[in-house]
């Protein structure tokens, strides 16, 4: 009986410290675009020092390189400006405890945000965008990576600053499609491709247990988000929700199906195996050897080439059809500053913090550190990057994918409040097509009907 | 047992039970803040719909409730709870009595084995479910390794839905062995020697001494074990968290999983509706307690 008296109370307790009186959320002053920023005075005014708490997801290597960074900042900005950074777990956890940040008007001066909170983030009214900065400084946003400034440009303007962003890839293994009679230089475009490989790439054993699957990536809805996109096909209504705030989403559509079709094909057929939704599992699995071709982000990349026993290569992320234009979107996460209850020297700092993070140096150190793709096309040209760059070929391929990227409504991303819970949603549809449960088509369809009440709910209380 | 005849005066026996409050007042007041008013907020939460943030905007009455009694896949959860229940307690009491019946021969060094059998006891749910994440693994897990040797294909232990609660309850077994073997040992132990040793007379050895004299001695502790196990089993949430995120396809989603996706999970903040299973799963709790007592304590035979 203790353990359920306990977990009613940390229950209680969780839930309660996730309510308040009042909504904060209406008090704050205007923040998907109408938001004013402060001049530059309000810093150079201001007394002691200035601290600037930072919320951030970041663990690992990845940290540690941010951590490098803010240590340099604050260096630099000795007895005028004070970086504290305080990670909060999962971008998911960040998101719930910024929820309750909110309720008690205690939200952190910049906040790092994964790219499907961009919609709640707009919404929840408690940012400055980072365009009012910007033309309030005469600060030129032009050398941000198009691609990139699209998926956090809503309304026309850019409402936060991207900082850490990821691309699809496809991963080979060299060594097996050499051993298969194929070659790695010349990876699968299509979906058709693919799946032609992956049966010549499965190799079984002697007693006829499969040593080696084609094909393997983990249940996880950005990889069908990604093919989507590419293929020009929208996620949600309202031109991605760039138009208008998105009303329902329509991924319930023929790509979408073929897709799913697709990947379940390959499971059923025993060219892939079906690696569950823990993205590390799917990772451990390539690394082993016992999967021959991966779906992941640019950030595994790293990882791969240390700790795989055979030659890791990197291609483009397939497309649907060949005649689709091609151009994942831009996964990761951006820097959003807090206005209402922050001083607007805190404001101003936060934005001298975010222009450091952004500079081609600084973005150049990020990108060699930790794979994520640089959000300042100039880091490429940094004489460190292209160093790394030289070393590591196999990251040519997001460079060229990215550049040949036109950006579009499809490859901008969808923009809705409940993002994590569609993405779900598509999962969940991945798992009843490969399991046979429902068709591909019927999967999406009962998706997309599942998450039209959060949709309107959510539509609804943001008003 | 009858009080005694107070000798004491009127105000005197005033100050005692003053006294005795205020001896009480600590524990009532921790009650109070960490287990009344969390229920409260729970009921409160319950009756109303959030806003962005997850605060409650207004008052809803029971749409949560009646929202989920049309809702099939809420049906869907209790049913996944119910099955998780039974084949998480049943195989974890009756294995756990094995063992320690097994325990009791008095083989060499079966104290080493007692303490091998207790040690999963001492691991946390979050560390074991890891590592039988590791086992798992649909590609390189090491019980497909063993299988693929002895020439069987892979099992998809998580990751098809006719599988994945089997592979998530055979963790949990194996996570409430250790205090189930303790408890039942500690049991075995207070069994009084001359009961065994008069049962040992008369002829009565192995399995007929197990099932007339120990297992009935062992009845309290069995109890015990069914309704804490009940209780746990209905309220495990770090396995299913660690290795299926309820899934595929939901065939994971027990009702504690499904009130913390509501939530906290997938950038939901639906306290209202998670509420709502929080109470449900609170009664679901309380009846199954009280039956347990209602119905089954009464076959227990306390020595």
């Amino acid at each position: 009986m203790r353990k359920l008296l306990v977990a009613t109370v940390v229950a209680g307790l969780a839930l309660t410290a996730c309510s308040s009186s009042g909504s904060a959320g209406s008090a704050g002053s205007g923040g998907g675009g109408s938001a004013a920023a402060p001049g530059a005075q309000a810093l150079q005014d201001a007394k002691g020092v200035t601290t600037v708490t930072f919320w951030h997801s970041m663990t690992g290597q990845n940290a540690a390189v941010l951590n490098s960074l803010i240590a340099a900042f604050n260096q630099a900005h000795q007895g005028k400006i004070e970086v504290t950074a305080l990670f909060q777990g999962t971008y998911d956890d960040a998101i719930a405890k910024y929820k309750a940040a909110v309720q008690q008007k205690a939200t952190p001066s910049l906040m790092q945000v994964y790219d499907i909170g961009t919609r709640f983030m707009i919404d929840s009214q408690q940012t400055i965008p980072t365009q009012a900065f910007a033309d309030k400084d005469g600060y030129s946003l032009a050398d941000l990576e198009p691609g990139i400034r699209n998926y956090y440009t809503a309304g026309g303007k850019l409402v936060s600053m991207p900082f850490n962003s990821s691309m699809p890839l496809l991963y080979l293994n060299a060594d097996a499609f050499k051993a298969a009679g194929l070659d790695p230089s010349r990876p699968p475009r299509t979906l058709a491709e693919l799946a032609d490989d992956a049966r010549k790439l499965t190799v079984k054993n002697a007693s006829g247990q499969t040593t080696q699957y084609g094909f393997g990536a983990a249940i996880y809805g950005w990889f069908v988000e990604e093919l989507l996109a590419e293929s020009g096909t929208l996620y949600c209504d309202q031109g991605n929700g760039r138009d208008g705030k998105a009303g329902k989403v329509v991924y319930d559509d023929a790509q979408g199906a073929q897709v799913l079709q697709w990947w379940a094909d390959l499971v059923k057929g025993g060219y892939a195996v079906d690696l569950g939704p823990v993205t590390a599992d799917a990772q451990a699995a390539f690394k082993s050897g016992r999967i021959a071709m991966n779906l992941e982000s640019t950030g595994v990349l790293g990882a791969y080439t240390q700790a795989a026993k055979f030659s890791v290569a990197a291609a483009p992320y397939p497309k649907i059809d060949a005649s689709d234009p091609g151009g994942p979107a831009i996964g990761g996460a951006s820097l959003w500053i807090d206005g209402p209850g922050h001083s607007a020297a805190e404001q101003r700092a936060a934005w001298e913090f975010v222009k450091f993070l952004s500079d081609p140096a600084q973005q150049a150190t990020w990108h060699a550190g930790t794979g994520y793709f640089p959000v300042n096309s100039k880091a490429l040209a940094e004489p460190a990057d292209q160093a790394w760059v030289a070393k590591n070929p196999q990251f040519r391929t997001a460079i060229d994918e990215l550049n040949a990227t036109r950006p579009s409504a499809a490859n901008a991303g969808c923009l809705l409040g409940v993002m994590p819970q569609a993405r779900k949603g598509v999962e969940t549809a991945l798992e009843q097509t490969i399991s046979g449960s429902k068709s591909a088509q019927q999967a999406l369809a009962d998706a997309a009907k599942a998450i039209q009440p959060a949709i309107d709910s959510y539509n609804s209380s943001v008003g | 047992m009858p009080r005694p005849p107070s000798t004491t005066a009127p105000a005197a026996r005033l100050g005692e039970r003053a006294l005795a409050w205020a001896f009480l007042l600590p524990s009532l007041a921790v009650f109070a803040v960490f287990l009344g008013y969390p229920l409260y907020r729970t009921f409160y939460l319950s009756a109303h719909a959030n806003d962005l943030f997850g605060a409650p905007s207004r008052y809803v009455g029971l749409r949560h409730y009646t929202d989920l009694l049309g809702s099939a896949e809420f049906g869907r959860t209790l049913a996944t709870t119910a099955l998780f229940v039974l084949l998480t307690v049943v195989p974890g009491v009756i294995g756990a009595l094995l063992l320690v019946l097994l325990l009791e021969s008095r083989i060499r060094g079966v104290r080493v084995l007692r303490s091998a059998f207790a040690l999963p006891f001492a691991f946390s749910v979050a560390s074991a479910a890891v590592v039988f994440g590791v086992f798992y693994n649909p590609a390189t897990g090491v019980l497909n390794g063993l299988l693929s040797h002895l020439g069987s294909g892979p099992v998809p232990w998580l990751t098809d839905r006719h599988h994945a609660l089997l592979s998530v309850a055979l963790a949990t077994i194996w996570l409430n062995l250790g205090y189930n073997v303790l408890v039942l040992s500690a049991g075995i132990g207070s069994i009084a020697p001359e009961i065994t040793e008069a049962a040992r007379l008369d002829g009565a050895s192995g399995w007929r001494l197990a099932r007339s004299v120990t297992v009935p001695l062992l009845g309290p502790h069995l109890f015990f074990l069914v309704v804490v196990s009940t209780i746990n089993a209905l309220q495990s949430f770090g396995q299913i968290n660690i290795l299926t995120q309820g899934g595929p396809d939901g065939a994971t989603r027990t009702l504690v999983y499904s009130v913390y996706e509501k939530a906290f999970a997938y950038g939901s903040s639906d306290f209202g509706a998670a509420s709502a299973q929080a109470v449900v799963l609170l009664v679901v709790v309380l009846a199954c307690t009280a039956v347990q007592f209602g119905l089954v304590e009464r076959r227990v035979h306390y020595s």
